[in-house]
C-alpha cells in the first residue's frame, strides 16, 4: 500500500512479537495496522497462535519454540502483499445521548449540547480497535476541534451500552467497566455476546454512523 | 454422574483448564492456570486427567456422593461420603484434577474463568461453599514431568517502553530488591517499591496497545505491577520488563510480604 508506515517489530515476552507502525495514534498508522492483521488472517504464516490488532499494532502470539527471526522476515514480506482495498462492513448505531458528562464535553468544546451530538454524528467514523476489556471499541477519529482529554478522575463501574468521548474518539462499554472516559450517552447496542462465536460484532476497519435516537 | 460439594475454599477459587485462547482481538485475555507447571504436575499424577482443574486458595475441603479419582500434589480415590481436606500450603495456588472433565458449559473454548469480566468456568464466579459440580466425560492420560522450580532472581525481558526509563532507573531495576503486596489476584500482583526506583518518573502519555501476562507496569502512582493470566488485553501505563514465561509460575506462587529481584535477559535465554 503506498505510504505504509514502516512498522518496528519487537518481541513481547518471550511468546509474542508486536508490529508496531507507530508510537503514537494516527490514523495512518491504525490503517496499516488493520491492513496488516487482514493480510495476516488471511493466510497465517507458521509459528503464529494468534494475531490481534490493536491501536497502531498487531500482536503476534507465537507457538512454542517458533523462530522469531525467520517470523519477522515472514511478517516483513506480507507487508508488500498490504492494499487496503477491502470494503468494510457499515453499521449505524443509534445513542440516547443523556449522558451525565454530555454538558461538560460541551463546554469544553465551546459548543451547547446540541452542536455537540451535531458535529459528533456528522460524519461516519472507523473501528479503531477492539480492547481493554471484552467488545470494548475505540471510534474514529472525529474532527479536529473534538478533542477533549480524559476525565481526571476514574469512575465507578459504568454499564454495558454507555457510549464514552475522550481524545478525539467514541468508545463503547461492552461489559461493565471503570473508565476516565467522559460519559456522553447510552445505546441498546451490544458488541459482545460470550454465548456467540465470534463474540463481537464490530471488528476493525468497520463504518459507523452514529445517530441520535429519536 | 457423580458430582462433589464444596465444603471450604479461599478467596478467588476457581476452575481453570489450559486457558482461552484466540480471543484477544475481542479483548478477551486468556486466564488459565496461575501456575500452569503445578497444574501440568497434578495432571500427570493421574492415569487419565480431565483439563478443567479446581484453582485453589488457602487450601480446599470436598466432599463427594460417589468414587473420584483426583491429584494435587498427590494422588487420591475419594469414595462416596468421603471428606478431601487439602490444609493451606505456602503457596498462593494449588489444583485438584480430576479423572474425568467437569460438567460446565465450555464458552469461547474454553472452561477457564475470568472472574475480571465474569465469564466461564463456574457461572463466572470464583467458588464457594455449597456449589455442586458434576463430573462429565472421561478425561485423557497425560505424559511427561514438567521441570522443577529454579530459585534465585526472576528472568525478565525488556518491555516494548523500556526504552522509555533512564538508564539509571533501569539499572536500578535490575539491582533493586521489590517486595509483593497483599493486592494480588488473577489480574495482577503488585509489588512494593522499596528503594524508589520510580520513584521520580514522570506521568507519559501512551498510546494503548497490546499486554501479555507477565508485563511489569508502573502505575501513575510509581508502583509496579506484574500483569498475570486475567489481564486486560490492552493498556496504557508504561512497561518496562516481561517476567519470561518460565518463571512466571515460580511468580505467582510467591506470597505477600515474599522479597522478589528481577534480572535481565536475553530472548535467547528466556526460551
Amino acid at each position: 500500500m503506498h505510504g505504509t508506515p514502516t512498522p518496528t517489530l519487537m518481541p513481547l515476552g518471550d511468546s509474542a512479537l508486536l508490529v508496531r507502525f507507530s508510537d503514537t495514534l494516527s490514523d495512518e498508522a491504525n490503517r496499516a495496522a488493520i491492513a496488516l492483521s487482514r493480510v495476516l488472517d488471511a493466510d497465517p504464516p507458521d509459528g503464529i497462535a494468534e494475531i490481534a490488532p490493536g491501536l497502531v499494532s498487531v500482536l503476534l502470539r507465537t507457538v512454542p519454540g517458533a523462530d522469531l527471526a525467520r517470523l519477522r522476515g515472514e511478517v516483513m514480506l506480507r507487508m508488500g502483499e498490504v492494499d487496503g482495498a477491502v470494503a468494510p462492513a457499515n453499521h449505524t448505531i443509534e445513542v440516547s445521548f443523556d449522558g451525565e458528562d454530555l454538558g461538560e464535553v460541551s463546554h469544553m468544546l465551546n459548543v451547547t449540547p446540541d452542536e455537540f451530538i451535531a458535529s459528533h454524528n456528522e460524519i461516519p467514523v472507523r473501528v479503531l480497535a477492539t480492547g481493554f476489556a471484552p467488545g470494548f471499541v475505540y471510534c474514529g477519529f472525529h474532527d479536529r476541534h473534538m478533542v477533549v482529554p480524559r476525565r481526571e478522575h476514574v469512575r465507578p463501574i459504568v454499564v454495558a451500552g454507555t457510549v464514552l468521548f475522550a481524545a478525539g474518539q467514541t468508545a463503547i462499554a461492552a461489559t461493565p467497566i471503570r473508565t476516565g472516559w467522559h460519559v456522553i450517552g447510552r445505546t441498546r447496542f451490544q458488541n459482545f455476546d460470550a454465548a456467540s462465536d465470534p463474540p463481537t460484532i464490530l471488528q476493525p476497519g468497520d463504518v459507523v454512523q452514529f445517530a441520535a435516537v429519536q | 454422574m457423580t458430582s462433589l460439594t464444596i465444603v471450604r475454599c479461599g478467596p478467588l477459587t476457581t476452575l481453570q483448564d489450559a486457558g482461552r485462547f484466540g480471543m484477544l482481538r475481542h479483548g478477551i485475555s486468556a486466564s488459565g492456570p496461575m501456575d500452569r507447571r503445578a497444574y501440568d504436575q497434578a495432571g500427570v499424577l493421574l492415569a487419565r486427567t480431565g483439563e478443567t482443574a479446581i484453582e485453589y486458595t488457602q487450601g480446599l475441603e470436598i466432599e463427594t456422593d460417589g468414587t473420584l479419582e483426583i491429584a494435587w500434589t498427590e494422588a487420591r480415590t475419594l469414595l462416596a461420603g468421603e471428606r478431601l481436606v487439602i490444609p493451606p500450603a505456602a503457596a498462593n495456588y494449588g489444583y485438584l484434577r480430576f479423572s474425568h472433565e467437569l460438567d460446565v458449559p465450555a464458552l469461547l473454548g474454553s472452561r477457564s474463568t475470568n472472574v475480571t469480566v465474569g465469564l466461564g468456568g463456574y457461572k463466572g464466579r470464583a467458588l464457594k461453599a455449597g456449589d455442586r459440580l458434576t463430573l462429565g466425560p472421561p478425561g485423557t492420560a497425560l505424559s511427561g514431568g514438567a521441570s522443577p522450580h529454579k530459585d534465585g532472581p526472576i528472568r525478565v525481558l525488556w518491555g516494548m517502553h523500556a526504552d522509555l526509563f533512564d538508564g539509571a532507573v533501569r539499572r536500578r531495576f535490575a539491582e533493586a530488591p521489590f517486595q509483593v503486596t497483599t493486592s494480588l489476584d488473577r489480574m495482577g500482583v503488585k509489588l512494593a517499591d522499596l528503594l524508589g526506583v520510580f520513584a521520580g518518573l514522570h506521568h507519559l502519555s501512551l498510546v494503548s496497545d497490546a499486554i501479555v501476562p507477565g508485563d511489569i507496569q508502573i502505575l501513575g502512582d510509581h508502583s509496579p505491577i506484574v500483569l498475570m493470566r486475567d489481564h486486560q488485553p490492552t493498556g496504557g501505563y508504561p512497561r518496562i520488563a516481561t517476567v519470561v514465561s518460565a518463571d512466571l509460575d515460580r511468580f505467582a506462587q510467591l506470597r505477600p510480604g515474599a522479597e522478589v529481584r528481577f534480572q535481565p535477559v536475553t530472548l535467547e535465554h528466556a526460551r
